[in-house]
């Protein structure tokens, strides 16, 4: 980087927020997603959201582009910088600014992690709703860059449902706040739009979030089926009775051996499939419907419940539940996670399809899904060492790419990033991206902020985006592209 | 100028040869639903053609066991909900208009919402995917089928709210939810204050009421659930409610919650607008709003106000409220207005709002006036 704009950089952060030695440098060359690594030539870490202006107008005036990043535990290369650009860490910008009871929000940095949030407002009976697994580490702003979910967001939504505003740093260097104090605000759903544009948009430097009472009961069940196909039908059989589950949660076979391994959380290791369903709520509909739940997991075969006692007890269903990516690395030296999403009722004809491709490929697929929207983290297990990493690459690809010729979706909660960017027009038209990208331009007209994640370029997916061509099954009408 | 026809599309395709085949001959458009919110926002100015969306109906893809609805924009929102009842489902959403046969399209485009507003929000957060058509013919689609989906922008947020102005809603995807078994509505007498303060006991314990809505000087509580659950939590809600609190009858709770959407749908010579605040400062403006002789009804857990104000003329009282809420005040009827009274002060990122229009309208086609004066300028960019 020229020593010129090297100095206007510390002009804008100060000295001390400023890294450019390499070993530092090397530590942000990539994000979860390790696949992927590109060492960006100067790293900021401004302490507050003046300073992030301050620096984007550095890269607005210069036209150097720039990467927000949180924890950098995003899966999708959102956060991989770009070569000739600087990643700007929200690190320090983690302060708690204010938990306001009486409205029930609180105002927070972006730094601050998803956890810490509902620590803070803890002794006030409330709780920030979204739950990613990732919870302890990764940040505010990178769930609203995501759009992230958790496992409860079957009845409580995802990040987009519990942001009242954000103050936003604009790629032209401007700040201005999205949303307000209430739903009511005139105009384009600017907010909305924002969150899950992964980063493209702006950065998040202030952020007003939902907080919600904790519910007054909570009842948890784990029920063991001897097919996973079983523990797919009780879903939809809870489902059409009309019950909304605050989780419902399913793991394989192999999923549960690299738990237990991991954590010894009291999953039955001989068990095929372990479907964790969770109801809260006001006291008696929770009974009323907890019942209900017991008896279609009986009813479609479950060969064990285990209904965990206490709140510790609880905590350690979902401490293993949680864990489970990471406790695949004691199953597997390498691993890639997917996040595609099916229709619910595809959800056996999708994991038949996935053990085919599997077979196909000579590889391990650990599955772990969010079974009550249908949206599967299928995990490829693969050795690097033994040369397997380009099979278990398009192993991981043909299933996200299933999951859109399925009616569904190639990221649930994950984001498109870098990893399945040249995926998209599998699931778009070009005309469908073409207009995405007006969204984009109307924000980053200079092409500054993130370039190359979300959208598909010819330079990164060839020479043209590749072209959209109907589905079989959606050319004869049995299913439709949206 | 041409003169002005109408089209009335019945499909997709339809729509986008209407839009791309006028580009020359028709530049501006005007579309229209059901026309049961043709005041919202600015007067629309004269357009050249109109784009009527009430024979772009049907039913396009209905999955109850995946909880998602695909339908054409001009479907009428009751007719959706028929079909969902069938299946015993809903839409969560309970707007005044749909008594009056709004469409879904006109819905989405007004950001629109009834009480139900309180638990489940508005059609952005129910709508998981949508086709749209663009000036230029483009028709694209976001979202998907599915209820959980980050691939891509999500665009249905940009035409929520949109009021016509970016294009047409053709398509929308919605998600839907299982039809409670069993409700009750509770009613307490109750001043703003003391309303509000119950608002929040009632959410503090739990008991996850679906709509929490003052309104004529009592809190109406909705209750949904099992029948179980509907009966314990009424009984927990009279208790922490004291004695003024009382289950109506079903005929007593629909006469309570038409009472509720009448003050939004106004009637001959009255100005209606709804107002966001702090929900904290929710009782303070209702009270002076009451003051001054207005009808309210009021969210009063999230801050939303619907307030109808009758007899005369309005322009001073919608000064004063642009003055201090902005861009959180949307005028939903506005016959106590001067014909060219627009918005207030513009949100703060107005510019990005500006920005939008001329991407996604680049030739000024759609809803001239509509944001008058926030996008003038990108009105007459053509
Ligand atoms: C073990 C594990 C489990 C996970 N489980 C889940 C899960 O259950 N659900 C789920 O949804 N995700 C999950 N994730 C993914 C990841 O944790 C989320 O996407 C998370 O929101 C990323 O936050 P971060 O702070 O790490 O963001 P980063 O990875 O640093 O960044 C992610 C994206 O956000 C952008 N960004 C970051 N901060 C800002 C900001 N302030 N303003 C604008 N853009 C910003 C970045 O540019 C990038 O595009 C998991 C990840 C791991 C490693
Ligand atoms: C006798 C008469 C008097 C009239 N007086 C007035 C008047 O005083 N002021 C006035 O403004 N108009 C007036 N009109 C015009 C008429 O009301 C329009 O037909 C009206 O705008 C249509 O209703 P609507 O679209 O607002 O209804 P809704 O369906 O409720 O639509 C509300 C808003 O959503 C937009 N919209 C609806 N459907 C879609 C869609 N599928 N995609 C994108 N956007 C959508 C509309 O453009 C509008 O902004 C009058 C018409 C008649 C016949």
């Amino acid at each position: 980087m020229p020593q010129r704009l090297h100095a206007e950089f510390v002009e804008a952060v100060g000295a001390d927020a400023v890294a450019s030695d390499p070993v530092a440098l090397r530590s942000y060359e990539c994000d979860g997603l390790t696949g992927f690594r590109v060492v960006p030539s100067l790293v900021l870490v401004p302490r507050t959201a003046e300073a992030v202006a301050a620096a984007v107008r550095v890269c607005a005036k210069h036209d150097v582009p720039f990467v927000a990043r949180g924890a950098g535990s995003g899966l999708s290369g959102g956060a991989l910088p770009v070569a000739d650009g600087v990643v700007i860490s929200l690190q320090r910008l983690r302060s708690v600014v204010e938990i306001d009871v009486v409205n029930r929000r609180a105002i927070v940095e972006p730094g601050v992690t998803n956890v810490d949030i509902s620590r803070a407002a803890a002794p006030y009976g409330l709780y920030f709703a979204p739950d990613p697994s990732s919870q302890q580490v990764c940040t505010i702003g990178g769930n609203v860059a995501e759009n992230s979910g958790g496992a409860h967001c079957l009845k409580y939504g995802f990040t987009v449902h519990h942001i009242h505003s954000a103050e936003v740093v604009l790629p032209d260097g401007s700040t201005t706040v999205l949303g307000g104090d209430s739903p009511q605000l005139g105009g384009y759903d600017l907010l909305g739009a924002f969150i899950g544009s992964e980063g493209t948009l702006g950065i998040a430097t202030r952020i007003t979030v939902k907080l919600l009472a904790k519910p007054a009961a909570v009842k948890t069940l784990v029920a063991d089926f001897p097919s996973v196909e079983q523990a797919g039908d009780t879903v939809s059989a809870v489902i059409e009775a009309g019950i909304v589950p605050a989780a419902v949660e399913m793991m394989n076979a192999l999923a549960i051996k690299a738990v237990e391994a991991a954590v010894d959380a009291g999953y039955s290791r001989d068990a095929a499939a372990a479907l964790v369903v969770e109801l809260d709520g006001p006291q008696a509909e929770v009974d009323a419907q907890f019942a209900q739940v017991k008896r279609l997991c009986e009813e479609f075969g479950a060969t064990k419940l285990r209904i965990p006692a206490s709140a510790e007890e609880r905590a350690l269903v979902w401490k293993g539940r949680k864990a489970a990516f990471a406790a695949v690395g004691r199953i597997s030296p390498n691993y890639f996670v997917q996040d595609g999403v099916v229709p619910r009722t595809q959800l056996a004809t999708a994991l038949t399809r996935i053990s085919e491709l599997a077979a196909g490929a000579g590889l391990r697929v650990a599955n772990v899904f969010h079974a009550g929207d249908g949206n599967l983290h299928p995990l490829v297990l693969y050795s690097e060492a033994a040369g397997e990493h380009e099979r278990a690459e398009t192993l991981s690809r043909a299933i996200a790419e299933l999951c859109v010729d399925l009616g569904g979706s190639l990221s649930g909660e994950h984001g498109i990033g870098t990893d399945k960017v040249c995926s998209m027009p599998r699931q778009f038209s070009e005309d469908d991206l073409a207009t995405m990208a007006r969204l984009r331009l109307a924000y980053d007209p200079a092409g500054i902020c993130n370039p190359g994640k979300l959208l598909p370029t010819p330079r990164l997916c060839g020479e043209r985006p590749g072209v959209y061509q109907p589905h079989p099954l959606e050319a004869a009408g049995l299913i439709e592209r949206m | 100028m041409a003169q002005e026809i109408s089209f009335t599309p019945s499909t997709v395709e339809q729509v986008r040869a209407a839009v791309a085949d006028t580009r020359a001959s028709h530049p501006r458009l005007l579309v229209t639903g059901a026309g049961t919110a043709s005041g919202w926002g600015a007067p629309a100015e004269p357009a050249d053609a109109v784009i009527d969306t009430t024979s772009l109906t049907g039913v396009l893809k209905y999955a109850p066991s995946d909880l998602t609805i695909a339908v054409r924009a001009g479907t009428p929102f009751t007719t959706v909900q028929e079909t969902l009842a069938e299946a015993g489902q809903r839409v969560v959403l309970d707007p005044a208009r749909a008594r009056r046969g709004a469409t879904i399209g006109g819905l989405l485009a007004t950001a629109d919402a009834g009480p139900l507003r309180t638990a489940f929000g508005s059609l952005r957060d129910l709508v998981i995917g949508t086709t749209v058509v663009l000036g230029d013919g483009t028709v694209a689609r976001s979202g998907g089928h599915v209820i959980k989906n980050v691939a891509g922008y999500d665009l249905a947020k940009l035409f929520h709210g949109s009021l016509g102005t970016l294009g047409v809603v053709a398509e929308v995807v919605l998600r839907s939810h299982p039809l409670p078994p069993a409700m009750c509505t509770v009613a307490v007498e109750a001043g703003a204050v003391e309303a509000f303060d119950l608002a929040g006991k009632v959410v503090m314990t739990g008991l996850e009421a679906s709509a929490l809505e003052w309104s004529g000087g009592r809190l109406l509580v909705k209750l949904e659930g099992t029948p179980e659950g509907v009966e314990q939590r009424e009984r927990e809600l009279c208790r922490l409610a004291g004695a003024t609190a009382r289950v109506l009858t079903a005929e007593e709770a629909d006469a309570a919650w038409a009472g509720v959407a009448a003050i939004a749908d106004g009637v001959q010579g009255t100005t209606v607008v709804r107002i966001g605040t702090m929900p904290a400062a929710g009782p303070v403006l209702v009270t002076r709003m009451v003051a001054a002789g207005a009808a309210v009804a009021s969210s009063m857990a999230i801050g939303v106000h619907t307030v109808r104000f009758a007899g005369g003329d309005h322009d001073e009282l919608l000064t004063q409220l642009h003055a201090e809420f902005g861009a959180a005040v949307t005028v939903l009827r506005r016959d106590g207005l001067s014909a060219d009274r627009g918005w207030g002060p513009p949100p703060a990122p107005v510019r990005v709002l500006q920005a939008i229009k001329r991407q996604f309208d680049p030739a000024g086609r759609f809803g001239a006036g509509r944001f008058s004066p926030w996008l003038e300028d990108e009105e007459r960019a053509s």
